[in-house]
């Protein structure tokens, strides 16, 4: 039942989805990062927005992606702004998967014993330097591993982009299906195209963690 | 439009949405019982002689598998592969198997992670109290497995919910998909795609809430329990900077 003579021809079109299925989680990765970082950085240095940071994040955890979706991709025209179907699902994405990330952050902002900032700021540092030279670099690198683990479940999200018909992984194994007739070829090349992908980005993040751990340092 | 125009609208909605909510309750409700009860026999099975068996490797493949490819496509696989060698299964059975065998996966990891968490110290002195495998598993191991896992048990059965909004792909009619046929009827995407997410946010709430109470009850079984803090403010949340 499963011919591998189909697989050569259908190897050139799943590299260009898998191409796609990457370009979307870069663009998701970038943003949901920078969309979680800043939500911290908006929690520490305005208090009063502590509640803004709150609702964001039970919103998107309390919220299935396909309803977020749903609402990027065919709500927002008619509010007057026209996505494409990669731009939708890239916002969606960074929407939903930056409060995952924000919450990454937090926990691991939260992590840095207080007496180190007192230290640092009894030395004469201001806040910004503080931040940026004492509570960043330790937040980063702890949030590493779960950054990581973060990553892998956005890769998965990203499979969702088809049900808005952005040609990624999912939507070009279900066109053809839909177009050859052949089941079983299609659908085991996309579910081994995932979990390579998936398990590259795991290896990455141990890598990276690796990479980046203090010498002498317990986590 | 006029706001009473919304609202009539809306209130035509819902008999059709809680119609939905049923199916996404159904299917979520026993794809979190299939997903812990699962969880336990695939630990179960993967700790089999040490976890040095075929059977431990083939367990560690099935979850890798399960954790590593997206949601949607478990779904399409078992969807369309079975009908393709002539076997229709109903939507609504292959809904729920894949979504309890995906639970499974991560319950799984979450229970080994919190069975790891326990001092051996603890199992050694157990036994040489006497205490054989068995009264060590239930009075040393369980209870302490059990409080320690349970906010992850929570996040990960909200997240069923929340994922099952993804059966609607294969035609099951649960939320989201009446939801999209209203919307194929209407085009008004706004009002209902936002009321759909109401409806989700308060199941995903319910179950927080009732995940909550449980862990707390949990905890402290049978000692009254002193007065509750918001919960709101944690220790850390005074370390912010400008504070000090």
């Amino acid at each position: 039942m499963f011919e591998l003579a189909l697989i050569p021809d259908l190897l050139p079109l799943f590299a260009g989805a898998t191409l796609r299925t990457l370009a979307l989680l870069a663009t998701a990765l970038l943003g949901g990062l920078l969309m979680g970082f800043g939500m911290n950085l908006l929690r520490q240095s305005l208090p009063a927005l502590q509640p803004v940071y709150w609702a964001y994040v039970g919103l998107m955890r309390g919220l299935p992606f396909l309803i977020l979706l749903f609402i990027t991709y065919f709500g927002l025209p008619s509010a007057g702004l026209e996505l494409s179907p990669f731009a939708a699902a890239a916002a969606a994405l960074s929407l939903y998967s930056g409060a995952y990330f924000a919450e990454i952050f937090r926990a691991c902002w939260q992590a840095i014993p207080a007496g180190q900032i007192e230290a640092a700021r009894v030395l004469g540092m201001g806040s910004m330097q503080v931040f940026w030279h004492v509570q960043a670099p330790q937040a980063l690198r702890a949030s590493l591993p779960l950054l990581a683990n973060q990553a892998v479940l956005l890769l998965k999200d990203c499979a969702l982009a088809s049900v808005i018909t952005y040609p990624e992984l999912t939507m070009t194994a279900s066109k053809v299906v839909s177009e050859q007739f052949i089941y079983l070829e299609p659908y085991l090349l996309l579910a081994a195209c995932y979990w390579l992908l998936a398990i590259a980005l795991d290896l990455l993040g141990r890598w990276l963690t690796q990479r980046f751990r203090l010498k002498g340092a317990t986590r | 439009m006029n706001a009473d125009g919304v609202l009539d609208r809306l209130a035509a909605y819902l008999p059709v949405m809680l119609q939905g909510a049923g199916i996404t309750l159904l299917v979520s409700a026993l794809a979190i019982g299939l997903g812990l009860l699962g969880g336990a026999v695939l630990l179960g099975l993967a700790q089999f002689r040490q976890g040095r068996s075929p059977l431990a490797w083939a367990v560690a493949l099935l979850v890798s598998f399960m954790r590593g490819t997206p949601l949607l496509v478990q779904l399409l696989m078992a969807f369309y592969l079975p009908s393709a060698v002539g076997v229709d299964l109903p939507p609504l059975l292959v809904a729920i198997a894949v979504m309890g065998l995906n639970s499974a996966a991560f319950q799984c990891e979450i229970l080994r992670a919190g069975l790891a968490g326990i001092p051996a110290g603890q199992l050694e002195a157990a036994y040489s109290f006497g205490l054989g495998q068995r009264q060590v598993f239930w009075h040393v191991q369980l209870p302490q497995l059990a409080r320690a896992v349970w906010p992850a048990v929570v996040s990960e059965s909200m997240d069923v919910v929340k994922n099952s909004a993804i059966v609607s792909v294969i035609a099951v009619a649960d939320l989201a998909r009446v939801t999209r046929q209203i919307f194929a009827a209407n085009f008004r995407p706004l009002e209902v795609f936002l009321s759909a997410g109401v409806v989700y946010l308060l199941l995903t709430g319910t179950v927080f809430a009732l995940g909550t109470w449980l862990g707390q009850r949990m905890r402290q079984p049978r000692t009254p329990r002193p007065p509750r803090s918001s919960g709101l403010s944690t220790p850390a949340d005074s370390l912010g900077v400008r504070h000090v």
